[in-house]
């Protein structure tokens, strides 16, 4: 506490005095200013930059999200669509040997026919030349008997025997 | 503290210190301790507001700069609640109130006299809100709205109008000024009352006076400066 001092003068107490609002006018004006550039302005600037980085890492990694998403659906409908192909490739590989394969039967069926044929074909050449053959033979001997019968008298009995053993080489033979 | 404390134990209370006496364009201006208190409140202020926002980054790296942002962005939010988006030009001249006047009336604490015991120093920034009211009800209203405002929502309510637009700042004023004068006056007693005792007691006292109502008295200030701003629309 300070003793009153005479050269002290002091101002009152609840009278208002002009030159102090003055000078507080232009004080709050000065710190006003002081405030808004040296604090305001500068916090400001930095808060809007944030959000503008802000911003472009959203939009950033939402674009990353697009391309990944697309990517994703591009990929997809390709594997689909080897998965297709492979199928299509696999359905057309088990046709064409389905296929072969009824191409073979048939081509073996009908090779088969066919020898079967020839076989049959040569079987009965042979035996119609067999036959023809045998005819001529038997013509022959018909021939070489009748000049053996008109050669010498043969008996009956000679004769059936004779016969006999022709008959059993036409067997033979034939 | 501009108390005098007499022999005979008389206690009185008086108004700030004339420093100096001056004459500038023919007007004498009679400089207050006041104002002295207020050149050094404006130095620290410049100071701190220049070392808060200094070589801010995008990201930040430094406490001061995660300092720097709580108080823009409480200013901020104190406009954006109180006033709404529409008035966020008004932030920068509510926070530098708000540190104007938190930071004068903890000169105390160093032992000085708070220029907002001083009621031209707050009358001041009520003069400031009082312009502000009449500039913003120009503004959105026009002249016609402006001079309907006073007959609203009758004629008869012209008086008490006018009233209303003086004493809203005027009160303003007077709070700010009896709280932290009150504040000075209480401790002066103490001091007063204990003599030689003067330990422990003014300094828990001092807490109240000083620091919460430093506080207090500030944020009440600008909320109402707010208030009386924004509900000045006219509609």
């Amino acid at each position: 506490m300070e003793l009153l001092a005479e050269s002290k003068t002091y101002l009152s107490f609840v009278d208002i005095n002009p030159s102090t609002i003055v000078f507080t006018l232009i004080n709050t004006l000065i710190i006003f200013l002081l405030y808004r550039f040296f604090l305001h302005n500068k916090v400001m600037a930095i808060l809007d930059q944030r959000q503008q980085m802000i911003n472009a890492d959203f939009e950033a990694a939402d674009a990353a999200k697009k391309e990944a998403e697309e990517t994703k659906a591009e990929y997809t409908e390709k594997l689909l669509k080897s998965k297709e192909e492979a199928e299509q490739i696999v359905a057309a590989a088990t046709k064409r040997a389905a296929d072969k394969e009824a191409e073979i039967i048939a081509e073996a069926n009908a090779d088969a026919a066919r020898m079967k044929q020839q076989a049959q074909e040569s079987i009965e050449q042979e035996k119609r030349r067999a036959l023809n053959e045998v005819k001529d033979q038997i013509s022959e001997v018909v021939v070489l008997a009748a000049s053996k019968v008109c050669e010498k008298e043969i008996s009956e009995k000679d004769n059936a025997g004779l016969i006999e053993g022709f008959l059993a080489g036409v067997g033979k033979e034939g | 503290m501009g108390m005098n404390l007499l022999a005979e134990s008389k206690f009185t209370v008086n108004g700030p210190l004339e420093v100096t006496t001056f004459e500038l364009f023919g007007m004498t201006f009679h400089l207050s301790e006041s104002v002295v208190v207020e050149w050094f409140v404006m130095i620290l202020l410049g100071v701190l507001f220049f070392v808060l926002g200094r070589n801010l980054k995008v990201k930040p790296t430094s406490r001061r700069q995660i300092a720097a942002e709580y108080i823009v962005g409480l200013f901020s939010g104190m406009v954006k609640d109180t006033m709404g988006v529409s008035y966020k030009k008004y932030t920068p001249y509510i926070g530098a109130l708000f540190c104007f006047s938190i930071l004068s009336s903890l000169m105390g604490l160093l032992g000085l006299r708070p220029p907002t015991a001083d009621i031209s120093v707050v009358g001041s920034w009520a003069l400031i809100t009082f312009v502000l009211v009449q500039r913003n009800k120009g503004k959105t209203g026009g002249v016609k709205g402006y001079f309907k405002s006073f007959v609203d929502p009758l004629p008869f309510m012209l008086p008490f109008n006018i009233i209303g637009e003086i004493a809203n700042p005027l009160s303003q004023a007077l709070r700010h000024f009896g709280n932290i004068v009150s504040g000075l006056v209480i401790g002066g007693l103490i001091y007063f009352a204990l003599g030689n005792l003067a330990i422990g007691l003014p300094a828990i006292l001092s807490l109240y006076f000083d620091l919460f109502s430093s506080f207090l008295q500030a944020y009440i200030f600008v909320t109402l400066t707010m208030s009386y701003v924004s509900m000045a629309e006219c509609d």
